[in-house]
């Protein structure tokens, strides 16, 4: 039932600026797919391209194996729920939801029975006959969500749904919204820029900068494993280290830090000797070392504590501030201005090609 | 997108029409005053028109008459308007609501009813007079030339000001009221200081609506100015005169006025640009019940300038029903008046007041819409020449777009004077930029997204155009049209010049009756035109759900 997206090549251009040239993704049936990047990344406009707003000036988008780009858009049964919900405002609560199955000619008894289901799914039932302008916004984002699936879409499609929620509505909506996508089982692209947010719904990102894809994957690997720099600063934070990758008298990988030197085994050895690599980790990645002189040398610039963890802010001698977080154990904080060796839990860092493009773990190997 | 190019064209096919009307009844009409007065009798073309107009002081002196009774006037409206506006939204007064309706009441009737109104009060043998007279023993002339025409015009325009002053004051934060205050402002500086200059361009915006009103009125100084003769007397006279009219001559006329409204338009805009703050209040200003002395002034002073505003309405009202002997009355209550206006087999005057000012006002309302959907979500070239020339009347005054109109359709194959139509159409023409402005405003507050939804869920364009976008207008297109409609039907200056004795409106019936001294039928006339505003109000609260008014 659930049907599959195809991308392939499709170029977006506003006037003379190409927004999007040549982009490709494809998305599996019943799958809850996220477009996530800044704004002006162009994932919006990939969606409006996929729902009709946006013409396609190159490429082609499949539905089930269907060129789609020449249906208008209120030929396409795709779902949409906007930003701001678009609710109409002048109509109830079922009128609202209603207005898709009257455009299909849905005979009129099956109506009712539809919508009563949809609002039980959605669990708005008791605000059926209400006019939505007195609604909350959680409740208006719920018949938003409503009003798209009852018309039984291929494809559901969400810009930013949540961004105007508050931070608590937030965490309950998107916990609903995946639970109800679960429940009807349709096909889902998802467009935010809260990382958090896309992590807790997705069964797969797309993280997109510049109008280009970074990487599609699940999003614990986006996270662990980020393709290049640009994801790995995007999603969570990320010190981004000067380093340089050597190999020892074993041939084992050897990530040197200043000083620091720890041997990896899970570096594709596509670089023989001495190359210059950046060093991704964490601020969760680092141990303080304060028994030794192992480790890269920093001072304790700032810290601060937040229950669960603490975060040092700290400075090398080269001048780079990096964020180390610990967790919040009974020992006392590491006083400003102290000296600390700062090692890295080798199996879980990133290592990048010199201009950031390229990840050299090779996922393959489990260190 | 083929499917798309198709219900584009709809909307295609649309603005090329209405820009096609407003070529018709703005472009031609106003081109051919331009052509004619440059164009001699001899059919050569020169500027001898403009020369004759300034080098005679008979006629340019009618134009500093009237930049002299303007500017006073736009000046004492400004002041008044900002300070009532400042004390009502400030200080808790008993019965501002109906005081606000009162304001706005004496705003929407036309000007030369105050004119002539306030010549039976204050005139040779007004009523004030005589008390005066006989108190004092003295022997005062009345108040004719440029005070009557300041005083009339003042109080029929400060209400304006006060609208809009008062819209503004409700978007300024009284945080910032209470900013100063903590800074050690004391009251009037913070009028002063924090007050006047957030609200200046609004001001201006006012006071610019205000001089064009008083500029280009001509009942007023016609009724009340006596040997005051201002330019739209000039150019009434040249074109209706009995004694000499000269078509290219008032045509000239007629070209310097538009140079002028021009040129205070683009000035007001550039100003008002320069100066415009974003504001909208999360604590808007409170009034703040006062006692003391401070409470019992403040309530005089806005009790006294309603009771003065709104004198003229009770003073016409009354004489309504007083029975008159000539020009003067004898004192006895009487329904003769109505009896004289209502019983003839003829009433056309009243059902044509109806008649054209709702075919007007639906007309406009559908153009509006349609205009300034396309101007705000069919960006085009085609339709930023409409966004730009639909707002072109906003300069014309009303009887330059009558004589304009006079000109250009009185021939075939567009031989439309004397007809009801003309009539119609100019008050629609005059009523469009007000609104295509407010249905433009009301588009903005729509997200667009609201009709992409109703596309995604499988509605056509016009569909979703005609049950989402336009029910969601209806309330404040709705609204505006009331206002509109109150306007309309006091509208004189270019009914005026185009009425016949069958297209005869009220407010053409008032003036006439006027002019001929029968006081009493023009006092009923008045009455039922008044009660007519007041009704539509009404009715413009009820829907709209709240004391606000633009105008």
């Amino acid at each position: 039932m659930s049907v599959a997206i195809h991308i392939e090549n499709v170029v977006k251009r506003f006037g003379k600026d190409t927004v999007i040239n040549g982009l490709s993704l494809d998305v599996k049936p019943g799958e809850f797919f996220t477009l996530l990047g800044p704004s002006g990344c162009g994932k919006t406009t990939l969606l409006r391209m996929i729902i009709g707003f946006n013409s396609i000036e190159g490429g082609q988008i499949k539905i089930d194996g269907k060129v789609i780009n020449d249906i208008p858009t209120n030929k396409r049964n795709m779902g949409m729920v906007f930003q701001n919900y678009a609710i109409f405002p002048h109509m109830s609560v079922k009128d609202n939801i209603a207005f898709g199955l009257k455009n299909r000619k849905v005979p009129k008894n099956e109506i009712e029975p539809r919508v009563d289901e949809i609002l039980k799914i959605v669990k708005i039932d008791h605000l059926k006959n209400r006019m939505p302008q007195k609604l909350s916004g959680g409740q208006q984002q719920r018949i938003a969500l409503a009003r798209a699936i009852v018309i039984h879409p291929e494809v559901l499609l969400m810009d930013e749904p949540l961004s105007n929620l508050d931070a608590k509505l937030r965490t309950e909506m998107r916990n609903a919204i995946k639970q109800i996508q679960q429940q009807v089982g349709i096909t889902t692209v998802y467009v935010t820029h809260d990382q958090e947010e896309a992590l807790a719904v997705s069964d797969r990102i797309a993280v997109m900068n510049g109008g280009v894809i970074q990487q599609i994957d699940t999003p614990k690997n986006i996270y662990q494993r980020p393709a290049n720099t640009f994801v790995s600063t995007f999603i969570g934070l990320s010190n981004i280290i000067d380093g340089v990758l050597e190999s020892n008298e074993k041939g084992q990988a050897v990530v040197k830090i200043g000083n620091y030197k720890f041997s990896m085994n899970n570096i594709k050895k596509d670089c023989s000797a001495n190359c210059p690599v950046k060093v991704s980790v964490r601020p969760e990645e680092f141990i303080i070392n304060q028994k030794t002189e192992e480790g890269i040398p920093v001072i304790v610039k700032n810290s601060v504590f937040l229950g669960v963890s603490t975060h040092y802010f700290v400075e090398t001698k080269e001048g780079q501030e990096i964020e180390v977080i610990q967790n919040s154990d009974l020992e006392e904080i590491i006083p400003n201005g102290k000296k600390i060796y700062l090692k890295v839990q080798v199996q879980k860092v990133n290592v990048f090609s010199e201009d950031g493009s390229k990840n050299l773990i090779d996922r393959g190997i489990r260190p | 997108m083929k499917s798309g190019q198709k219900k584009w064209n709809m909307w295609l096919v649309l603005a090329i029409v209405i820009l096609a009307l407003f070529l018709i009844f703005v472009v031609y009409p106003i081109g051919l005053i331009l052509y004619k007065s440059v164009l001699m009798e001899d059919g050569t073309i020169s500027f001898a028109y403009f020369a004759k107009f300034f080098s005679k002081k008979f006629y340019w002196s009618t134009l500093i008459n009237s930049f002299k009774v303007t500017i006073a006037s736009t000046l004492v409206s400004a002041v008044l308007g900002l300070i009532m506006a400042y004390v009502l939204r400030s200080i808790k007064i008993k019965g501002s609501k109906y005081l606000n309706i009162f304001i706005v009441i004496s705003y929407l009737s036309p000007p030369f009813i105050g004119a002539y109104a306030w010549v039976q009060l204050l005139g040779r043998n007004g009523v004030i007079t005589r008390i005066l007279n006989s108190m004092f023993h003295a022997q005062l002339g009345g108040i004719y030339g440029f005070s009557g025409i300041v005083l009339v015009f003042s109080l029929q325009s400060f209400p304006l000001v006060y609208m809009y002053i008062s819209g503004a004051l409700k978007n300024l934060d009284n945080s910032l009221n209470e900013a100063a205050e903590s800074l050690g402002c004391s009251v009037v500086q913070r009028v002063w200081r924090v007050i006047v200059p957030l609200v200046t361009p609004t001001l201006l915006a006012s006071s610019l609506l205000v001089f064009m009103r008083v500029f280009s009125d001509f009942g007023t100084p016609m009724l009340i100015g006596e040997g005051y003769k201002t330019f739209p007397v000039l150019l009434y006279s040249q074109f209706m005169g009995e004694v000499s009219t000269d078509d290219h001559y008032a045509a000239a006329l007629c070209v310097i006025v538009i140079a002028i409204t021009l040129v205070l338009f683009f000035l007001q805009k550039f100003i008002g640009n320069r100066l415009t703050y974003s504001m909208s209040a999360l604590k808007p200003m409170e009034a703040q019940k006062t006692t003391g002395i401070r409470n019992i002034l403040a309530h005089a002073f806005v009790y006294l300038v309603v009771l003065i505003a709104i004198l003229p309405q009770i003073t016409v009202i009354t004489t309504s029903f007083l029975e008159t002997k000539g020009a003067s009355y004898t004192g006895n209550f009487t329904f003769e008046n109505y009896k004289n206006i209502l019983m003839p087999k003829n009433i056309s005057t009243i059902t044509n007041t109806y008649l054209f000012g709702l075919t007007a006002i639906l007309l406009v309302v559908i153009l509006g819409v349609l205009i300034s959907y396309l101007t705000v979500r069919k960006k085009s070239f085609l339709t930023s020449i409409l966004d730009t020339l639909t707002m072109f009347p906003y300069i014309i005054p009303g009887s330059v777009l009558g004589i304009s109109f006079l000109y250009a359709f009185n021939k075939k194959p567009l031989l439309l004077s004397g007809t009801a139509i003309i009539v119609i159409i100019s008050l629609c023409i005059r009523r469009m930029p007000y609104t295509i402005r407010s249905s433009t405003a009301i588009i903005g507050q729509i997200s667009p997204s609201i009709e992409e939804a109703a596309i995604s869920l499988g509605a056509t364009e016009r569909k979703s155009f005609i049950r989402i976008t336009v029910p969601m207008m209806m309330a404040g297109v709705l609204s505006g049209a009331i206002m509109s409609w109150i306007t309309v039907i006091s509208e004189l200056s270019s009914s005026i010049i185009l009425y016949t004795s069958k297209t005869q409106t009220l407010t053409v019936a008032i003036y006439t009756e006027v002019i001929r001294s029968n006081f009493g039928n023009a006092a009923a006339y008045s009455t039922i035109l008044t009660i007519t505003s007041i009704l539509s109000l009404l009715l413009f609260f009820k829907i709209s759900g709240n004391n606000d008014i633009s105008v």
